[in-house]
């Protein structure tokens, strides 16, 4: 029934569109054929659905009562043309190539239809009936990957200003535990999706990776309690779980001749100790140990102590089998 | 299958784009909305069964003989045929990823420029549509200096001297490729024919510690793009098997390791199993572990890394 429904919309954006006057419901119903069918409550609902599906394509709908007290509906011209927005074809080419990053459907149409909208208004975009020279343009394929199912809802509360409840699982928890978020930002890194916003019940900002939301992200009532910041710097949050945060400190480690090169590639000094071994001074953060116990007999901790500690036992448990 | 919420938002911009162009060909309106031929048609079929019929009846008499399209009476709906402003989704996802773009280290001064001009234009005429992307950010990591040179050996056509560092070997190789594309999922890659692997191989920007421009043609054998839909890594179903038990500490495994099945044990543990060409790439994984996970099968790379660990304890004098 997919012709239908977008032939009755189409319909009723005409008929919203190409007058002056408001025109109510019960015009409406008599002038699209599709709204003639059943009763009177499928009819009302079928049309508050539809109001709402060309709302999200961007049409304003203003409703207006007239004096004898009915409802009438219309979307203003000045309230629905696109500005005069004027790109040259460079600006055109440029914007097609970051429309196609998006890989999630909902998104990858959003982004074409905004196009569409743009190419109808005049905007010169390439429709592959011009040849432009190649190599003109980064040879560049950018790529978001589809966010998981929590992502919509969370981003429609986000615009909404409204609190959401979810369950959600700490990367070393036993089991998910639920949470009260006024969400803030949505933020794609490395491939990630996070969400940063203010736990509620932690009176906190906190950031929190989608993939760890299990099960439905729920509306809460009532609207944000705190102002949103600017900006929250969920990378250098996220960073510091990798094991990315630096605090400043440096560790002294013995690394073989030839190996760890990312090792190499952030340390402070490198200094040569005899035909197998170099010293180096890196970075300290959280997760050093972690990554050093990757490197297995190629790396040596000297110090501090207390990495030197948290490697032996990494190591110790592997080493038992 | 067309969406018809998908399909209305077409049709509109279809209406206003072809008043400005009539006789416009199917193939060219079909190229530039991004659809097939006969899902144009489609279009073009339920167009002329729209339009204001309670102001006396005007439809849109939109008709094509196949090849073209004409529109006899664009001035009976006037009003539809302007362009429409754009949505909240549709200035969110197309701003989202004009900056994210932008901000990628390594791009074209040029292209940057022209796209940041965009945005702001676009930003300007989405009006207050575009707050919606306030909230949203995507960042692609690159390596500037690298990507800046991957871009001009593809577009200049010439081969690439690289250092390449192989985490699963932790080992530097030397190796001349032809790159054929440059992509960024997260993080950015170039794709090419790699000489020393005789193979076609894909190269994260990052883990390229020197890199020369060759003045040596570029001339790969003819290959297929990979299909990049399906995620960056896709292991081949005859690939060894891997079973890893871990801990609520080592779930992040599941996240960040494409895997067949994920089992949920007792207290927060998983059973992940998951396939590799090349298994003993995921010593590293266990060593990194600790007590947080092990390894389960094969039992050569379970004792590998057991191997290493001690190995690496006598270094302590234990």
């Amino acid at each position: 029934m997919a012709i239908a429904k977008a032939e009755r919309l189409m319909n009723l954006a005409l008929c919203l569109m190409n007058t002056r006057r408001p025109v109510s419901k019960r015009e409406l119903r008599t002038s699209i054929e599709a709204y003639h069918e059943g009763s009177d409550d499928a009819f009302n609902r079928m049309f508050e659905r539809d109001k709402d599906d060309l709302r999200e394509l961007g049409m304003v709908i203003d409703t207006i009562e007239s004096l004898d007290g009915e409802i009438g509906y219309l979307a203003r011209r000045d309230r629905n043309r696109l500005p005069e927005i004027a790109l040259d074809a460079e600006e055109a080419a440029a914007l097609t190539l970051a429309a196609k990053v998006w890989q999630q459907a909902r998104f990858a149409e959003a982004a074409s239809g905004a196009l569409q909208k743009l190419r109808a208004a005049g905007v010169p975009f390439d429709d592959g009936t011009d040849d432009l020279p190649a190599g003109a343009h980064s040879a560049l394929e950018p790529r978001i990957p589809a966010p998981e199912p929590a992502f919509e809802p969370l981003m429609t509360a986000a615009r909404e200003r409204r609190a959401v409840a979810f369950d959600y699982r700490k990367a070393n928890a036993v089991r998910p535990e639920p949470r009260q978020v006024e969400p803030w930002a949505l933020e794609c890194w490395r491939g990630h999706w996070y969400l940063a916003g203010l736990d509620r019940d932690r009176s906190d900002v906190r950031v929190f990776r989608l993939s760890r939301i299990t099960g439905r992200v729920r509306l809460r009532g009532g609207g944000f309690t705190a102002p949103v910041p600017d900006h929250v710097d969920v990378r250098a949050t996220v960073a510091g779980w990798a094991g990315d945060g630096s605090t400043g400190s440096t560790a002294r480690i013995r690394l073989r001749r030839d190996s760890g090169y990312p090792l190499r590639a952030r340390a402070v000094e490198i200094l040569p100790v005899d035909a197998d071994w170099d010293e180096l001074e890196i970075p300290y953060g959280h997760g050093l140990d972690a990554w050093l116990a990757e490197f297995g007999p190629d790396v040596v901790v000297l110090e501090p102590a207390e990495l030197r500690a948290d490697v032996i036992d990494r190591l110790r448990a592997v080493a038992k089998g | 299958m067309a969406n018809a919420i998908d399909q209305t938002r077409r049709m509109l911009s279809l209406v206003t784009y072809l008043r400005e162009r009539p006789g416009a060909r199917v193939s060219d309106v079909a190229r530039a909305f991004g659809v097939t031929e006969a899902e144009l048609i489609g279009d073009l079929n339920v167009l002329p069964l729209c339009g204001t019929s309670f102001r006396g009846g005007d439809l849109l008499d939109i008709d094509t003989d196949g090849e073209r399209i004409w529109w006899h009476n664009e001035g009976a709906l006037a009003e539809a045929a302007h362009p429409l402003r754009l949505a909240a989704d549709e200035a969110a996802a197309l701003l989202v990823a004009a900056r994210a773009v932008a901000n990628l280290p390594g791009l074209r001064d040029s292209d940057r420029q022209a796209l940041l001009r965009a945005t702001a234009k676009v930003e300007a005429a989405a009006g207050e549509a575009a707050g919606a992307s306030a909230g949203l950010s995507v960042t692609f990591e690159s390596e500037g200096s690298v990507f800046a040179d991957v871009d001009r050996a593809i577009t200049e056509g010439r081969r690439l001297w690289i250092r390449y560092y192989s985490p699963s070997r932790d080992a530097l190789t030397e190796r001349e490729v032809d790159p054929i594309r440059l992509f960024a999922v997260g993080h950015t890659y170039f794709e090419g024919w790699c000489y020393l692997s005789e193979d076609r191989r894909t190269f994260r920007l990052d883990r390229v510690a020197e890199i020369k421009l060759l003045d040596t043609p570029s001339d790969p054998p003819r290959i297929e793009p990979r299909d990049l839909s399906q995620g960056l890594v896709q292991p081949a179903g005859d690939d060894p098997e891997v079973v890893v038990e871990v801990g609520p500490g080592g779930r992040w495994v599941a996240e960040y390791y494409p895997h067949d099945t994920a089992e949920e044990l007792p207290d927060g543990a998983l059973r992940i199993t998951l396939r590799t060409p090349d298994p003993g790439s995921l010593r590293r994984l266990a060593l990194r572990l600790g007590r947080d996970g092990r390894i389960v099968s094969p039992r050569d790379l379970a004792d590998s890394a057991q191997k290493a660990a001690a190995e690496a304890l006598a270094a302590y004098g234990e």
